[in-house]
């Protein structure tokens, strides 16, 4: 009698594009409900829409008794920023919002809470002109012992 | 026709099953298979993972404790022919580049995914028994997965590709645009920076009394839609051709390839991404097509070229002078 299983000969054929199509159905649910930039996560979005780096963006606002200023994000935390910004997630947000308290501190200036707006950039159909649509605001409470130092 | 170009012929298997029998294997089976499939039939296969690894050392990758050891892998495999045919070498360089994905996650360009399943496909096709015709399959399945999933973000998940709009803005914002968009778009550098300033972007709500008018000249308006239009057919195109059985020559697959990479990487600064699917395209080629692997060789060179000479830049300067 014939009974039909599935060879390893063809396994070795079909398990990288098996693992294409699993990684890229979820880099899709991932944009549809987390708002990972299309362009990454291994879905194959690039060139596909203007919603990537180079259009999404985080401000920030570092608040402390008698302090309320807008900061730009600093070198050494670039990775963070564009980590946090490709995916608005909590952890990466919390990761940079950290880091921003963390060099605060290190530069001795009094910080309590870090306000982050992740935003990304909409074209007008016709016009082109372009605006900053907010995406997510995330607010870290610096830890007492960390803003007290 | 002989055994190795009828196999090679059968770019997908007529069924993922194969029948089993009861009682003892069929020994002689495989020993036609190694010889039908086997990379010493196909020379092709072993010049696609040369240049894999040459592909590797053009872009080094990853972070100080990935980076050296693929680096060295791609040496190896260039020196060393038995390293060449070895499956642990390029199950190893598919695990760094995992891990170089989950390093810096999801920062990770699609071709370096694109790059890690080439690299399990490589591997788990130099430990079956028919490597070169297992490699063209996978390699098959991969780019029209590739490329469908391009085509299905551009058609249905992207809110401004088929409106026009990606490429409009990307042709005056993107600097690495910009040689093209001057030179075939028709825009002057003083046109160009006053694009960029209308299409700057403003904080939410806001709006400028007098914001500046965009000027698109026709030709680059033109532009934009043939790209758009022309990415859209040609990603569909190679997809297609690729997933889907046909009574079409292989060739048509080919040429479809080949034309993607030689037009899209001539403006998009993507070349790894380039070499990759010219380095996969080449693993289907048949043994007796010399010809269509020379095509292969030379479009990775071309892409080489597009890559590290300005060559729009260039000819926008001879024209200007001319």
């Amino acid at each position: 009698m014939e009974r039909a299983v599935l060879t390893l000969p063809h396994m070795a054929r079909y398990v990288p594009a098996a693992v294409l199509a699993g990684v890229a159905v979820v880099q899709i649910v991932l944009a549809a409900t987390l708002h990972l930039s299309p362009w990454k996560g291994g879905g194959f979005g690039m060139f596909s829409t203007l919603d990537h780096g180079a259009f999404r963006g985080v401000d920030v606002v570092v608040e402390a008794p008698g302090r309320s200023e807008q900061l730009e994000i600093a070198a050494s935390l670039q990775s963070e920023a564009a980590r946090a910004v490709a995916l608005p997630v909590d952890w990466l947000l919390r990761d940079l919002a950290a880091g921003i308290a963390e060099r605060e501190r290190r530069h001795e200036r009094p910080v309590s809470r870090v306000t982050l707006s992740v935003w990304c950039a909409e074209f007008d159909r016709t016009t082109l002109r372009g605006s900053e649509r907010p995406m997510r605001t995330f607010i870290y409470d610096v830890p007492h012992e960390h803003a007290a130092r | 026709m002989n055994g190795a170009s009828w196999r090679a012929r059968l770019a997908w298997p007529s069924t993922l099953t194969e029948p089993v029998t009861s009682g003892a294997p069929d020994v002689t089976a495989g020993v036609q298979e190694r010889e039908a499939g086997s990379p010493a039939d196909n020379p092709h296969f072993d010049t696609a993972l040369r240049l894999t690894a040459i592909a590797l050392l053009l872009r080094p990758m990853g972070p100080w404790f990935v980076r050296p050891v693929i680096l060295a892998a791609a040496v190896l495999v260039l020196i060393f022919p038995k390293a060449l045919r070895q499956w642990q070498v390029w199950g190893a360089l598919a695990v760094l580049t995992g891990i170089r994905i989950v390093h810096d996650w999801p920062l990770a360009d699609n071709h370096i995914y694109l790059l890690g399943y080439w690299l399990l496909a490589v591997s788990l096709a130099l430990r079956s028994r028919d490597a070169a015709s297992t490699l063209a399959d996978a390699s098959r399945a991969l780019i029209g997965l590739a490329f469908a999933f391009a085509v299905l973000w551009k058609v249905a998940l992207s809110p401004d590709f088929i409106d026009g709009r990606f490429f409009r803005v990307t042709l005056v914002t993107d600097p690495r645009f910009a040689a093209a968009a001057r030179m075939i778009g028709g825009l002057s550098d003083e046109q160009l920076r006053v694009a960029r300033e209308a299409v700057a972007l403003l904080p939410h709500g806001a709006e400028l009394l007098d914001p500046p008018e965009l000027f698109e000249p026709a030709r680059l308006r033109l532009f934009a839609t043939a790209s758009t239009w022309g990415v859209l057919v040609l990603e569909t195109m190679v997809a297609a051709l690729m997933l889907l059985r046909s009574r079409l020559p292989d060739a048509l697959r080919h040429v479809a390839l080949l034309s993607f990479c030689g037009v899209t990487y001539a403006f998009a600064p993507v070349a790894g991404f380039g070499w990759l699917l010219l380095v996969m395209g080449l693993s289907q080629v048949e043994a007796r097509q010399v010809w269509l692997a020379r095509l292969y060789q030379l479009t990775f060179l071309v892409v080489l070229f597009y890559d590290e000479v300005p060559w729009a830049e260039l000819l926008l300067k001879f024209v200007q002078q001319g």
